[in-house]
């Protein structure tokens, strides 16, 4: 057969310019890259994955942004990660976040390119600016999305971010103004793989910032900071440890999973016996009333004393190598086996 | 008629009710096994001006009235009874004779003190022969020169030993009986001759301290005679009869601890495979809880209403004191009942309740001598005397 | 210093249910109050001016009813209260809030400094403090822990990159505080019974701040509200440890219950 038809329009498309400039329309999907160490955030990862399935979906393309000169180089990992093309402002100058500086070059290139739809990972950075950004472009910014699609009918952008707690959602959108700003809730994604092969276009440009100063010093960008101790009543994470976890060392697990989660240690009577928890620790109906986020029950049975003392937790997870001890019929997860093996498993889960 | 509180009392019992939750709740069970006074607790009222509600705020108080104290005592009340014993002996008797019968000298010298928490204040008129029969007292107060010398003991003092003010009632007169020869004194504790004789052991309230205070020569200069002199009775009288109502209010915010604390439990509690709240003869003892309290509650806010605008009340205050021991009492013996061998236990608030709540029908007047005084007033208007 | 305070009224979340399972939120017990992360705010500012004088000025844009929550900040210490409310206000999005709230800033004369809660604890978008300060063109600092005052700026202890960053802003600037990082005072009693009659709240409204439909047109559509799956209760997790662990670290991950 004679392809040679095909021939001349791929001719056509070599050299093209990749961005379609339809005059007064706004078009495509960027994504504002974030990067430390070298590295581009997972959150920045995950919306490239989300930014790449919007646009195969309504046919347009990925732009991947990058500013500074060290995060320069990771160009091409935007784009196997699904840019079709990554603008690099990479003046040493934009190396530090400034609300200000990154503002401005990246209302500048929006006003130059027109995207449609802008994302950011809803990271400490992209909390920070992208409201800044949404406001000098004049545009609407659905903040912390756990799920973004496109209404096809309308060609927009749907947001949907958690409210009340995290007990319902909200969707909106932003039907007029331009470009459809979301931030992106990092670990709510999946993470696209990289496809080494894919290829997209790197262009460096120009980061106009006279009359633009940042006005913040970075003191220390790791500072230590010692966080208040919570009291056990007001704990987000509670890790329980009873008399199934056999000794001090058992115990020991416990604690290492409540510092592995950021939460606090408590326990039954029991434990209270065993001398593994001081009085005040001790959660039931003679001790602590606890309304935490997360409940760990660990080797505790868990009768309606204890269940008491819990009632008012988001989730409870128990563990217990007893499939009938109370607990194990009220939690939301129950474990079935000895916390004792469970607990180190835990642990090297997380830390993986 | 709005029954509705002001805006401003609205917004103050959710700073008290924050204030209970958070500053008095986790100290509750601790003061009572421990037998201790919550002096952290009453550094932080003072410091937010809850150590002299009623008081106005020109003599350091917090310019909340009655109305405001009830609803303190209520909140106090429904956390912690020891803590409120202690702000209420303080508040509603000490300081507030002093507040009802104190020259502006000494209003601007004691009352400032106590109604800011930089001194607390204790009631001294109970003694050993003298309960009920209050007129019975013995300590004397002899004038020499420009001081009275007080000699005498009196007992069951609440915040008797860290009171660093004391209105005490002494005799001055022996032969002239109740009316005429007894007098209010305020005695700075300070004072040599002053000492503090044992502790009470005590069922309940043991959050608060309660203490034989012993007068052995103890020279009160006679600017510090309270009220009229020889008018002691009416003095301390006058202060009981307002003190009544917040009891009252402490005994209301009891109860509804002890009924919210049932049906959370009875929510929770399964038996026979259902919540046990829906078992008939459970939740109609929760039911006629919820009744009676509603009704204290009319009464108790009704009262200070009537204190406020300067109406006359005694007859509500004693009905305040009276039915509200007795409502915190009921509630509390079913609230023991409804938890069953849990509320029996000293590891739960309800036993500690139990004990807690049995006081208030015996201080600050028994409830025999508020059915006293309820019917005196009763018949009074028609020209029958009641004899107590 | 002159600190503006952001203040939001929202409904008391204690007496809010919702059912997962009903896909319904019900309302037990319609309440208001002063949200934890308004008070958070408060605390921040009200502790620099403990430190070095300051005069707070609480501002919130809400319904009539919002008075009681100015009142309340008044309460606290703040030294003027004002209210804005529009009927024209009603429909309003982020960006028209934001609108609204530099309105009212500018009309004040600036600030050195506004504090904000990082979000709001209803629908919080946390977006307020840093449109505030793009539109103000005042420095921003957002998700902080810690706060000082030094001459000319202010030190903060930030979230940052997993951890924690100092930073100094120069004034004027713009703060969202971390609820948890300032636990808020309790008011004293006496100034709760003069809050309603020390201070006047004055109120504004849109022709006051001379903003017109246009300004006040909302760029957001509401699209919906959905629930989260009802948990599941008493879901066995069984086998070898370390397959139930991973099983039981995955199902959390996706609840959202672990980071």
């Amino acid at each position: 057969m004679d392809f040679g038809y095909l021939d001349s329009w791929i001719e056509e498309q070599v050299g093209k310019e990749v961005v379609e400039q339809t005059g007064t329309g706004y078009r495509n999907i960027w994504v504002v890259a974030e990067a430390s160490n070298g590295a581009l955030a997972p959150g920045t990862v995950q919306a490239m994955g989300q930014a790449r399935d919007m646009a195969d979906s309504i046919g347009v393309y990925v732009f991947g942004v990058l500013l500074g000169a060290q995060a320069a180089p990771l160009a091409q990992q935007l784009i196997a990660y699904g840019a079709d093309k990554v603008l690099v402002a990479g003046t040493p100058v934009l190396d530090e976040y400034q609300p200000e500086t990154y503002s401005r070059v990246l209302a500048d290139l929006v006003g130059q390119y027109r995207p449609e739809i802008l994302l950011l990972a809803a990271t400490a950075l992209g909390n920070d600016l992208a409201p800044r950004l949404a406001q000098r472009l004049n545009t609407g910014l659905i903040s912390h999305c756990v799920k973004v699609e496109i209404d096809m009918s309308e060609r927009l952008l749907l947001g949907t971010f958690r409210i009340l707690g995290g007990e319902m959602f909200n969707t909106l959108a932003c039907p007029e103004a331009r470009p459809q700003m979301a931030t992106l809730q990092p670990g709510y994604f999946r993470t696209p793989s990289q496809d080494a092969y894919r290829s997209g276009e790197v262009q460096e440009v120009e980061a106009d910032l006279s009359g633009t100063a940042g006005r913040l010093t970075w003191l220390n960008l790791d500072a230590a900071f010692d966080k208040p101790a919570v009291p056990l009543r007001k704990a987000r994470i509670v890790v329980s440890a009873g008399r199934g976890l056999g000794n001090a060392e058992g115990f020991a697990l416990a604690e290492q999973l409540a510092a592995a989660l950021g939460g606090v240690v408590a326990g039954t009577r029991g434990a209270l016996d065993e001398g593994w928890i001081a009085e005040e620790q001790v959660v039931g109906i003679g001790g602590e009333t606890v309304a935490p986020d997360l409940y760990i029950a660990c080797g505790l049975s868990g009768d309606i004393h204890h269940y008491f003392g819990i009632r008012n937790s988001k989730l409870v997870v128990a563990i217990n190598a007893d499939e009938k001890a109370p607990i194990m019929k009220v939690a939301n997860y129950a474990v079935v086996g000895d916390a004792r093996q469970i607990l180190p498993a835990m642990l090297q889960a997380l830390t993986r | 008629m709005d029954f509705s509180f002001p805006k401003e009392y609205q917004l103050f019992r959710r700073m008290v009710r924050d204030f209970a939750e958070n500053e008095v709740k986790p100290l509750a069970k601790a003061v009572d096994r421990e037998h201790r006074v919550p002096f952290e607790t009453v550094k932080k009222a003072a410091a937010l001006g809850l150590m002299g509600v009623p008081f106005p705020q020109k003599y350091g108080g917090m310019g909340g009235g009655e109305m405001g104290y009830c609803i303190m005592m209520e909140e106090l009340g429904r956390i912690c009874t020891s803590t409120a014993t202690v702000i209420g002996a303080h508040t509603g008797i000490a300081a507030m004779s002093i507040y009802l019968d104190g020259t502006e000298e000494q209003k601007q010298k004691f009352l400032v003190p106590l109604a800011s928490g930089r001194l607390i204040g204790a009631f001294g008129l109970t003694e050993a022969q003298a309960g009920s029969d209050a007129a019975a007292i013995k300590t004397t107060a002899v004038r020499d020169g420009n001081h009275f010398v007080l000699n005498g003991a009196k007992v069951f003092i609440t915040n008797g030993d860290i009171a660093g003010i004391m209105t005490a009632m002494a005799v001055t007169d022996p032969s002239l009986g109740a009316y005429g020869g007894i007098t209010a004194f305020i005695v700075e504790t300070d004072t040599p001759g002053f000492s503090i004789g044992s502790l009470e052991n005590k069922m309940g309230i043991r959050g608060s301290s309660t203490a034989e205070c012993v007068f052995q020569d103890v020279r009160v200069p006679k600017e510090n005679v309270l009220g009229q002199f020889g008018a002691g009775f009416l003095t301390f009288m006058k202060s009981l009869d307002i003190g009544r109502a917040s009891l009252g209010a402490a005994c209301l915010g009891g109860a509804q601890a002890a009924m919210e604390g049932c049906m959370e439990w009875t929510m929770a509690r399964e038996q026979f495979g259902v919540p046990v709240a829906t078992k008939q003869s459970v939740y109609f003892m929760i039911a006629d809880m919820a009744a009676e309290i509603e009704a204290l509650r009319s009464i108790i806010y009704r009262t200070a209403w009537l204190i406020d605008t300067h109406q006359p009340h005694i007859k509500e205050a004693a009905i305040c004191k009276l039915y509200g021991s007795e409502v915190a009492s009921r509630c509390i013996h079913k609230a023991v009942q409804i938890h069953g061998a849990l509320g029996y236990s000293r590891d739960y608030w309800v036993e500690r309740a139990y004990r807690d709540a049995r006081i208030a029908e015996i201080f600050e007047g028994t409830n025999e001598i508020q059915r006293i005084v309820l019917a005196s007033n009763l018949f009074r208007p028609y020209g029958l005397r009641i004899p107590s | 210093m002159k600190i503006i305070v952001l203040i939001k009224q929202v409904l008391d979340p204690a007496g809010i249910l919702i059912r997962r399972d009903k896909e319904k939120m019900f309302i037990n017990r319609e309440e208001y109050i002063v949200g934890p992360d308004s008070k958070a705010a408060l605390e921040a500012a009200l502790q620099l001016k403990d430190a070095g004088g300051a005069e707070v000025i609480a501002l919130s844009l809400g319904k009539p009813r919002a008075d009681d929550a100015l009142r309340e900040a008044l309460a606290m210490g703040c030294d003027a209260a004002y209210l804005l409310n529009d009927e024209a206000f009603a429909a309003a999005d982020v960006p028209v809030t934001a609108t609204v709230l530099a309105a009212a800033i500018q009309k004040l004369g600036g600030a050195d400094l506004v504090v904000a809660g990082r979000e709001s604890g209803d629908t919080g978008a946390g977006q307020i403090g840093s449109r505030l300060a793009e539109a103000l063109s005042y420095a921003q600092v957002t998700d902080i822990h810690a706060l000082t005052g030094v001459p000319g700026a202010i030190q903060a202890t930030r979230r940052w990159g997993g951890g924690y960053a100092a930073v100094q802003a120069l004034l004027p600037a713009v703060v969202t505080v971390a609820p948890e990082a300032f636990p808020a005072r309790y008011a004293h009693g006496a100034r709760i019974m003069n809050a309603y009659r020390e201070w006047q709240v004055t109120t504004w409204n849109a022709s006051d701040l001379g903003l017109n439909d246009a300004a006040l047109k909302p760029l957001l559509v509401f699209r919906g509200e959905s629930f989260p799956q009802p948990l599941p209760v008493g879901e066995q997790v069984k086998g070898a440890p370390a397959s139930a662990a991973h099983e039981l670290i995955t199902a959390l991950k996706l609840q959202k219950a672990i980071g």
